[in-house]
């Protein structure tokens, strides 16, 4: 078999035995879902800030939670084969679209944030490595556990009022400016200067593993045999340092990345909330404390896929850099 | 789509510029700019927290739906901040037969967003088929009326079983939305698609919603009242930091904020730039008072002087003053100071805000028979905190170390809205809660509601949950909602009021005031006892 087709039979694979995970996976959320006391039809009569019994009645009716348990289940989890996965009672919108329309700003900034932090991470870890113990080694290291330790909210708000208050150099919440109602290219450049805060803000967590990840392994690897056989040979410090050790260093930051791009997916609620950035992570945030069990149940489900594919991918992606690892 | 207009809803240096040229020139001439009708333009941005599920106002009252969906639905009538009533869709109204009978004539040419005329068929189906089935007050509100005539297309007639004083108070168009009967009629409304799109009167119409990011309303040029609205749009946005909400207000990016999206100690900050103005006007039609509810089912508190002595032990000035930073007025009983106009309110009750409140208290525990045990403590208890903001984590705190000087040990305990509500208003397991109600703007909707008998019902949530009631006040109750005559009726409640401040199954804390926070470039927002809840149609940008 060609090693394509290996790859293949091996997703095949892969795909079918994440079909009863996921499967798992709903059946749990649902049951802990259970768990909350209060429902949906306290939420919102708790909003409207009074409702007669009528009203409440009404209002669980229309929910199904009048139903027993189990039978909710069934219908919901064969609603979900069918590629329904309902009604959001609160929203008045079916879950698909709700999500779908929110799945776009999480993917862009789940993207940028991934592009910045790998990208910075590797690039300060690669030059904390080929100078350690140096001043620029501890500088660096310095830098990641300080982004590391700093907690999110605090260096968003901060972010927005130096960049946004005091320079006005950058947009302070959304994703788009509300009114301008720009197209084309304006409207691209619009999102990318919103972008930018949220992204950074992001992206200064997940740096600093990348960094710290990326020196070890590279100190690691530079004390391996081959290296001393590549300097033998002759070659320059360059060559060794970018075509040898980098490729090898890189593959346990690959594994990182790729576990924390299934965290990225449910969104990142705190970057969300300081920012008014559309994501998921907000939504499901706000949907449990509204008891909306088909809105959070759809995320969770969503979330749940997208892991086991990116999971999928990253393993495919091992094949690929290293040829030492075999599809089997 | 591109707007080329080139409106600009921040503030940037030419706008800056030209209305400080401007500002200039009416200071120059001294005089002019009085009496000049305010032109047409502007965005305003609105601020609305928690984030906005739906525009369905006629399906939900939550406060998030009501700020943004008001903009699009008109009502019979409005109100002034004293609450006396002024026409809208209504031009004139009269109330005959003993109060069993109103008639409502309507304006003429009165036009939809999407172009059919406004009538009274209009009226009918919107408060016989629409409300009164699937609104969750106006079932109460609209309990007497029996049917609604309409012999003319601009004549409505309500036909009630027994007079409703309290009625004609619930007319606006965030509590009585006139929905399209063409558009409803024959559809399943509950899960109706205007619930998103809404289709109303008002002056602004409903243009995208993009979920998670902005709400669109655009002025409706053929809006019943000429030559207005003057806001060229109006776009509701949410944002979930509190931090950020107020340095976005700062920066200008959003122009108003109400019902608490600012916490109060950032209003206090934001009051004093140039550009923010801050209004406690506006929530009238609300009157939302602070309270403690007791659970009187069980012991401590199914004693009388044990209640007494802790509503003794609270001070409500010092609550206002360092938990409210300052806004709002110590409560005396049920009804808000908002009806000392009308008459309803009596200050002519029993004064748990006294000097030697603790002392007070201290002897009624003593009385009750709750000794002091040897390290001081009579008795232990839970506190619930209500999950509507940090001012009640403080206000819980306080009660914790307050209670402690007469002797009463407080657990505090916190849950989220959900957990909460089930706890206090269907398994009533709790002991005592902090909470805050609207009185709205008559007792029979926001008041009988926390003490009539018939109001304990297992399930329904702000209805009565301390269990108390008495023959005698539900018997003061049941006749204030069908008295017309607005003497005998403020002799009923002055009984009432004195009543149950001293039964005290409920002691009421102080008179909320949610300021409101906008950008001073637009003027007359709030103009009316909805504040918020208003139709912003006279709103406008300064010269």
């Amino acid at each position: 078999m060609s090693v394509a087709r290996k790859r293949l039979v091996y997703a095949a694979r892969r795909l079918g035995q994440a079909a009863p995970i996921v499967f798992g996976i709903i059946v749990t959320n649902f049951f802990l879902l259970q768990l909350a006391p209060g429902d949906a039809a306290d939420v919102l009569a708790g909003e409207a800030g009074s409702a007669t019994p009528e009203y409440m009645a009404m209002l669980r009716e229309r929910f199904g939670l009048d139903k027993p348990v189990a039978t909710q289940l069934f219908y919901y989890v064969k609603n979900v084969l069918l590629l329904d996965l309902g009604f959001s009672f609160r929203h008045n919108m079916p879950v698909l679209f709700l999500i779908l329309e929110r799945l776009g700003p999480t993917l862009l900034l789940m993207g940028a944030t991934l592009v910045l932090s790998v990208g910075a991470g590797v690039s300060l870890g690669l030059l904390a490595a080929t100078r350690v113990g140096s001043w620029r080694d501890t500088m660096i290291s310095i830098l990641a556990i300080v982004s590391y330790a700093t907690p999110l909210f605090w260096v968003g708000l901060m972010l927005i009022v130096a960049f946004s208050l005091k320079l006005d150099w950058l947009p302070a919440t959304g994703m788009e400016s509300v009114g301008m109602f720009y197209s084309g290219w304006e409207r691209f450049v619009d999102i990318a200067r919103h972008l930018v805060l949220p992204a950074v803000t992001l992206s200064l967590f997940y740096m600093a593993l990348y960094t710290r990840l990326m020196r070890a392994a590279m100190i690691e690897q530079a004390g391996m045999d081959y290296v001393t056989t590549a300097r033998a040979k002759g070659l320059t410090e360059g060559r060794v340092t970018f075509h040898h050790i980098l490729r090898n260093a890189l593959l346990p930051v690959i594994t990182m990345a790729g576990v924390q791009m299934g965290n990225l997916l449910g969104g990142s609620v705190i970057v969300e909330s300081v920012f008014g950035w559309p994501g998921l992570g907000l939504l499901a945030f706000q949907s449990l404390f509204a008891r909306d069990f088909n809105l959070l149940l759809g995320i969770f489900l969503l979330s749940a896929c997208l892991v086991v594919i990116v999971n999928l991918l990253v393993d495919l992606f091992y094949t690929f850099l290293d040829p030492r690892i075999e599809v089997r | 789509m591109t707007n080329s207009d080139g409106d600009h809803m921040g503030v940037d240096r030419r706008s800056v510029l030209r209305m400080a040229g401007v500002a200039l020139g009416t200071w120059l001439l001294p005089g002019s700019g009085l009496a000049a009708k305010p032109k047409v333009g502007g965005t305003l941005v609105h601020l609305v927290q928690p984030e906005v599920p739906t525009l369905a106002t006629f399906l939900s009252t939550s406060i998030p739906v009501s700020q943004a969906g008001t903009r699009c639905y008109a009502g019979l009538l409005e109100y002034n901040f004293d609450l006396s009533p002024k026409p809208s869709l209504a031009e004139s109204w009269s109330v005959t037969d003993q109060g069993r009978t109103v008639t409502f004539k309507l304006r003429p040419g009165i036009k939809f967003h999407d172009g059919k005329p406004l009538t009274s068929a209009d009226v009918q189906f919107s408060i016989m088929e629409v409300l009164k089935k699937f609104h969750p007050r106006a079932p109460n509100s609209f309990k007497e009326v029996q049917q609604i005539d309409t012999p003319d297309p601009l004549t409505a007639v309500l036909r009630l079983d027994k007079p409703a004083p309290y009625m004609m108070m619930v007319l606006s168009g965030f509590e009585t939305p006139i929905v399209p009967k063409h558009l409803f009629a024959g559809t399943d409304i509950k899960n109706s698609k205007y619930a998103n799109e809404p289709v109303g009167a008002g002056p602004f119409k409903f243009v995208e919603w993009k979920r998670g990011q902005y709400i669109r309303f655009d002025r409706f040029g053929d809006y019943f009242k000429k030559d207005q609205p003057h806001l060229e749009r109006v776009v509701v946005r949410s944002i979930a930091d509190t931090a950020t909400r107020s340095a976005v207000l700062e920066k200008g990016e959003v122009h108003l904020a109400g019902f608490g999206a600012v916490p109060y100690s950032d209003v206090i900050q934001l009051s004093k730039l140039p550009h923010i103005t801050v209004t406690k006007k506006g929530y009238e039609s609300s009157s939302p008072i602070v309270q403690i509810d007791f659970n009187t089912r069980k012991a401590p508190f199914d004693n009388k002087k044990v209640r007494q002595a802790v509503a003794y032990a609270m001070e409500r000035k010092f609550i206002i003053d360092k938990i409210w930073f300052g806004f709002g007025r110590v409560a005396t009983g049920p009804i808000n100071s908002n009806f000392k106009a009308s008459g309803l309110y009596s200050a002519d009750v029993k004064n748990y805000e006294v000097a030697n409140g603790l002392e007070i208290a201290n002897r009624l525990l003593d009385e009750a028979g709750f000794k002091r045990n040897a390290s001081g403590v009579r008795f232990e208890v839970t506190h619930d905190v209500t999950p509507y903001g940090e001012e009640w984590q403080r206000f819980g705190e306080y009660a914790k170390q307050r209670l402690d000087q007469i002797g009463i040990k407080v657990t505090l305990r916190y849950e989220d809205v959900a957990t909460w509500l089930r706890r206090v208003y269907t398994d009533y397991d709790f002991q005592f809660t902090s909470n805050w109600l609207q009185t709205f703007p008559d007792p029979v909707i926001g008041v009988h509601r926390m003490h009539h008998s018939a109001s304990i019902r297992k399930g329904t949530v702000f209805v009565n949950n301390t269990g108390w009631s008495s023959p005698k006040t539900d018997e003061l109750m049941d006749k204030a909602a069908v008295e017309p005559d607005a003497v005998k009726r403020a002799q009923l409640y002055k009984e009432f009021q004195q009543i149950v401040v001293d039964e005290c199954a409920i002691t009421w804390i102080h008179e909320l005031e949610f300021p409101t926070v906008y950008n001073n470039k637009f003027v007359d927002i709030i103009d009316s006892a909805l504040g918020v809840l208003g139709n912003f149609d006279r709103a406008h940008m300064k010269a």
